[in-house]
């Protein structure tokens, strides 16, 4: 099996469905010859032409409304957000348009356009070019929302995304850009709204999303030695969440910690500790739900600040031995 | 400036100290060093000194207070000084608790008053599970649990719930290891593995339930205080019976009438008796503040029922010929057989014979029957290959007598007397006969 | 008040008499189903808000004949008049303005979000220059299809001053969609007045910062309006792509049912009440009052007709309520 990096994968995924079907198109500022901001997209402009790699100005609302629009007249777009907070330039279409006009129009148009966005903290860009926002849309009835949190997650998911006839908000996250692992060569897809267990344990059910899923991994490997058994939880898809694979977990261990890296209050945490609270897991549970997200406030230029706004795999250890201690 | 007077701290777990005595009064002058008040700890009473020349004044705590390591307890005034502003207001709080605490007769450690006072609780409704009744943090943690309607509901996850329900334990009565004293998951397992009682769900099948009521609870009760109150120290001592048996069947060959005959039974009967007499201690009564030596002996003799246990009373058996004991003797198991045993045979008696020689039994222990204070367990008659005085192996015929003795009237070398005594009047027999 | 470039009148130039009728007819309808929506509003019996076109029917007559079958429609919130001249039913309108399950939307898009995919009508827009970015993702798709269709893109003078009206022409132009800008301006964004909201003249004049043709007609002359979208159609149709039509109308209801109109007199509206589109057509087809009054109630009854068919049409049922959220 070879490897490929998140971003490698990505790309593969949207040149491997732009061969495939000729509706399926990309468009986003500095797509084309730069290669996009995070080298996603370099090369296509070479393999498709810029009628299908298409570079716009910088008009989020208009890259949004392109997609609407090319979608509901039977275009299969993808729009780039080229950092995902820019996306508040094109909250009009996507909330107000793409989201809500199948359902005003009484169940008829279909608008199949995916937006991917490059979100997260931890290359120093600052308050306005590190956010994590992926939460807002999950509360837009008429999306779909999803977070890949590995190579092999990316290519998978954002081929499903792709083939899916409702709007999908592809929430990729700049550190995992060049995370590398075994990415198969065929047109895989991972269905959207399935939750995944990636790795077993009895002591502690830790819900994960995108980068968290990684440091969450990683947290497992050293309590590991002390004994207790972490089982993760990668939902994948946050809107329509999978909620067995959580609740069976929290079944079995009595304790769930949620990890993400968005900020706390407000944040899908709440969300996913409310759908475990009204389960019927609610009767095994023997601790407080816990949740270790980013912290309430815009995130800080300084490296070491950057850096403790948001979990790291410390600070998942640290939760995680103190819920296992009944410390809460 | 008022130079405080504080209770020390003798031992390293040492938590409080009780005020055994003043040895000044307020306002006398005394000089650094001198001992002003003497303490105790758990076993041991000390002196606290006076920290500096000058006058004992704002005593605080009385005799036969419990007070808090490092509490003040009085100060040490300059000619012309005044006590503390606050020591006016205090000294009515610590008096006030002090009464409740005096009236109630119930002790507490000073963190459960503490958590008494915060709580607004009376301490008359608590419990104490600690030395002597005393109120420990636990048992008012235990209670405030209990207390639904005082501290709201229960602290427990739900998983404790669940399983509290599942398994119909009730949550009151679990204090849990949880954050707050939080009821977990594992505390309500704990509680089902402790509990003795048999819990619904469980796949033994129960063929017959027995009430516990009337004589079985009676003896339940006794049984249970005796085990817990008494110290039981046991003492065995094996005597041999060939001349005590020789002399019976000597006795028993005149009779005519068997039911003339006299018991082995009742020679220990008479013996046990007559071992009294010279050992006085073991028939006595325990009270908490004295020990009873009594002037009659009243030997009890455990009999067996189909469902139960009774001990008719040989009165005055020291007094009585062992003729007359062996006859009371029948008559009493005959209408203990039939349930026509009145009262009078049942009081009063001072000393207790168990004997379960006729099921087989070569050796037991008793347990003492409150509010006597030994009861003397006897086997079976066997016969050992023992070496006789002069060495040649011999047959004997050997009963294990076992002496249970509460500790706490008396001690190993009176408990051995009387044994010792009652194996030199079996060996010579024929003192029973008068 | 603005200056206004007024067309020739080609007189009969741009419709043969059967259709210039049926445009009148439908001009008719347009008002007069309005006016008795606003009737069955102050009864009680509709729902919500709307927002009516009276005195602005002669952009509608004029643009949706000079369309194809299969060119798209982007709407605006205003749009009775549009959709019913882009061929749509009556009664399926009427029904779906009382929320009623046979409706165009079945009840779940109201006044505001009338669509009809299936004759690519892709709605009304609820959200002021909303539909201007649409626009551009249907120009791009009907290029790449390499159909020969076009789309018009209604809006109002507000719109003009929305960030997406910037960034959704320039996109138009520098990819040289085949787009219809149709401005509205009927002199008000609400309660803003056009003189107050824009230093330039005319609307159209901003077509030039885009790289795009511009021009401003008399939106109450149907045959201006009709010529100017039908050679912006050909224009596009050609690959040469957008334009932007300003078309000069007035409104003479308030924005919608809720506005007290404060910020005009009563002088005004009747001094444009002169223009009247409907009037000025039916005099260019020799239409007296006389007849003018026939179309009216034959309108009337149409209407009614529909307002029976909506009455009794059923509800939506609520265990339909999630439905058509998601594909």
């Amino acid at each position: 099996m070879r490897e490929l990096s998140y971003m490698e994968a990505l790309r593969e995924a949207i040149q491997q469905a732009m061969e495939k079907d000729e509706r399926v198109f990309l468009i986003g500022e500095d797509i084309g010859i730069y290669g996009g901001a995070f080298g996603v997209s370099a090369g296509l402009l070479e393999k498709f032409g810029p009628d299908r790699i298409i570079d716009t100005p910088i008009s989020e609302a208009g890259i949004a409304g392109a997609c609407v629009g090319s979608a509901v007249t039977g275009m299969r777009p993808i729009g780039e957000i080229q950092f995902s907070d820019f996306v508040v330039l094109a909250m009009e279409q996507l909330v107000m348009q793409g989201a809500k006009m199948r359902f005003m129009f009484g169940g008829k148009a279909e608008l199949p356009f995916v937006i991917r966005l490059a979100g997260g903290s931890g290359t120093g860009a600052a308050a306005q070019h590190s956010q994590s926002l992926e939460n807002w849309f999950v509360h837009v009835p008429g999306l779909k929302v999803v977070m890949p949190s590995s190579p092999y997650d990316a290519k998978g998911l954002l081929l499903s995304a792709i083939e899916e006839n409702n709007p999908v908000m592809f929430f990729e996250h700049k550190l995992l850009y060049k995370t590398k692992g075994d990415v198969p060569e065929d047109m895989y897809t991972i269905p959207l709204g399935k939750s995944k267990v990636v790795r077993e344990g009895k002591d502690l059910s830790v819900i994960a999303t995108s980068i968290m899923v990684s440091r969450s991994i990683e947290a497992a490997e050293i309590l590991l030695k002390e004994g207790i058994e972490l089982e993760v939880i990668d939902p994948r898809t946050l809107k329509p969440l999978d909620e067995e694979p959580i609740t069976a977990s929290v079944k079995k261990t009595g304790k769930a910690l949620i990890v993400h890296e968005a900020v706390k209050t407000g944040g899908f945490g709440g969300e996913i500790s409310a759908v475990i609270m009204e389960s019927d897991a609610f009767g095994y549970l023997d601790a407080p739900i816990r949740r270790l997200a980013g912290l309430d406030m815009p995130i800080p230029y300084n490296r070491t600040l950057e850096h403790h706004a948001v979990p790291q795999v410390e600070d998942i250890v640290e939760e995680a031995r103190k819920l296992i201690k009944g410390v809460y | 400036m008022p130079k405080e007077i504080i209770m020390p701290k003798f031992g390293f777990t040492q938590e409080e100290s009780e005020i055994l005595e003043w040895l000044n009064e307020e306002g006398d002058k005394v000089e650094k060093g001198d001992p002003i008040a003497v303490v105790s700890t758990d076993k041991i009473s000390m002196e606290v000194e006076a920290p500096e020349t000058g006058i004992l004044s704002g005593i605080r705590y009385q005799i036969g207070d419990l007070v808090p390591v490092t509490e003040i307890i009085a100060y040490i005034l300059q000619p012309g000084e005044k006590l503390p502003e606050t020591e006016k207001k205090t000294e009515k709080k610590s008096g006030e608790s002090k009464k409740i605490i005096e009236k109630a007769g119930k002790s507490a450690t000073p963190i459960a008053k503490k958590l008494i006072e915060e709580k607004s609780l009376d301490i008359n409704d608590i419990t104490g599970t600690g030395e002597k009744g005393k109120i420990t943090k636990t048992d008012v943690e235990i209670f405030l649990a209990k207390k639904k309607g005082f501290t709201g509901k229960i602290n427990a996850t739900p998983a404790a719930r669940r399983i509290g329900a599942e398994e119909n334990v009730s949550l009151s009565e679990i204090v849990g290891s949880g954050p707050d004293s939080r009821i977990q998951a594992g505390d309500v397992h704990k509680k089902i593995l402790s509990s003795t009682k048999t819990v619904t769900g469980s796949d033994i099948p129960i063929v017959r339930t027995i009430p516990l009521i009337g004589m079985r609870k009676t003896i339940a009760q006794n049984m249970q205080r005796s085990m817990q109150e008494a110290p039981h120290m046991t003492l065995q001592i094996d005597i041999p019976m060939d001349a005590l048996e020789k002399m019976r069947k000597e006795i028993n060959s005149e009779q005519g009438k068997k039911s003339e005959r006299v018991s082995l039974t009742a020679f220990i009967t008479k013996a046990v008796a007559l071992s009294l007499k010279r050992n006085p201690i073991l028939n006595s009564q325990y009270s908490e503040k004295e020990i009873k030596i009594l002037g009659k002996i009243h030997v009890g003799i455990a009999t067996a029922l189909d469902d139960g246990l009774i001990v008719p009373v040989i009165h005055n058996a020291d007094q009585k010929e062992v003729r007359l004991i062996s006859k009371e003797i029948n008559d009493l198991a005959e209408r203990a057989r039939n349930a026509k045993l009145k009262p009078e045979d049942l009081s009063n008696g001072t000393f207790t014979i168990s004997n379960l020689g006729m099921f087989e039994i070569d050796r037991f222990t008793a347990i003492i029957n409150p509010p006597q204070t030994a009861i003397l367990a006897v086997g079976k008659m066997n016969r050992y290959l023992i070496p006789a005085d002069n060495d040649i192996l011999a047959i004997q015929k050997i009963i294990s007598f076992n002496l249970s003795a509460d500790h706490r009237v008396m001690d190993g070398a009176q408990a051995a007397k009387f044994l010792s005594d009652l194996k030199s009047i079996i060996l010579e027999p024929k003192v029973l006969l008068k | 008040m603005a200056k206004v470039k007024i067309e020739e009148q080609l007189i009969g130039g741009e419709f043969g008499r059967k259709k210039a009728e049926d445009l009148l007819y439908k001009m008719v309808l347009t008002r007069t189903f309005e006016e008795n929506a606003l009737d069955m509003f102050a009864r009680g019996k509709v729902h919500g808000t709307m927002h009516v076109s009276i005195g602005q029917e002669g952009i509608a007559a004029g643009a949706g004949p000079a369309l194809n079958e299969g060119d798209y429609l982007l709407n605006t919130h205003r749009g009775h008049g549009h959709f019913l001249l882009w061929g749509g039913d009556l009664n399926r309108m009427m029904a779906e303005f009382l929320g009623k399950e046979t409706g165009y939307c079945h009840g779940r898009g109201g006044s505001m979000h009338i669509a009809d995919v299936d004759s690519n009508n892709l709605g009304a827009q609820g959200i002021v220059a909303g539909n201007l970015p649409i626009s551009v993702g249907v120009g791009l798709s009907i290029k790449m299809r390499k159909t020969n269709q076009v789309v018009l893109t209604l809006f109002g003078d507000g719109a003009a001053n929305e960030g997406a009206f910037h960034e959704s022409l320039n996109m138009a132009s520098i990819w040289n969609l085949p787009i219809i800008y149709l401005c509205e301006n009927n002199q008000y964004a609400m309660s803003m007045a056009f003189e107050r909201a824009f230093r330039i003249e005319q609307i159209s004049d901003r077509a030039s910062s885009y790289g795009m043709k511009g021009l401003t007609v008399d939106g109450n002359d149907v045959i201006a309006v009709h010529k100017a979208v039908r050679e912006a159609a050909e224009r596009a149709r050609k690959g040469n792509g957008p334009t932007l039509i300003e078309a000069i109308t007035y409104r003479y209801k308030g924005h919608s049912k809720s506005d007290r109109q404060l910020y005009r007199t009563r002088e005004e509206v009747k001094k444009w009440m002169k223009k009247d589109p409907i009037k000025r057509f039916a005099k260019l087809l020799d239409v007296d009052e006389k007849m003018l009054k026939k179309i009216e109630e034959k309108a009337m009854e149409d209407i009614q007709k529909a307002v029976a068919f909506s009455e009794e049409s059923p509800e939506p049922k609520i265990s339909s309520i999630m439905e058509g959220i998601y594909a």
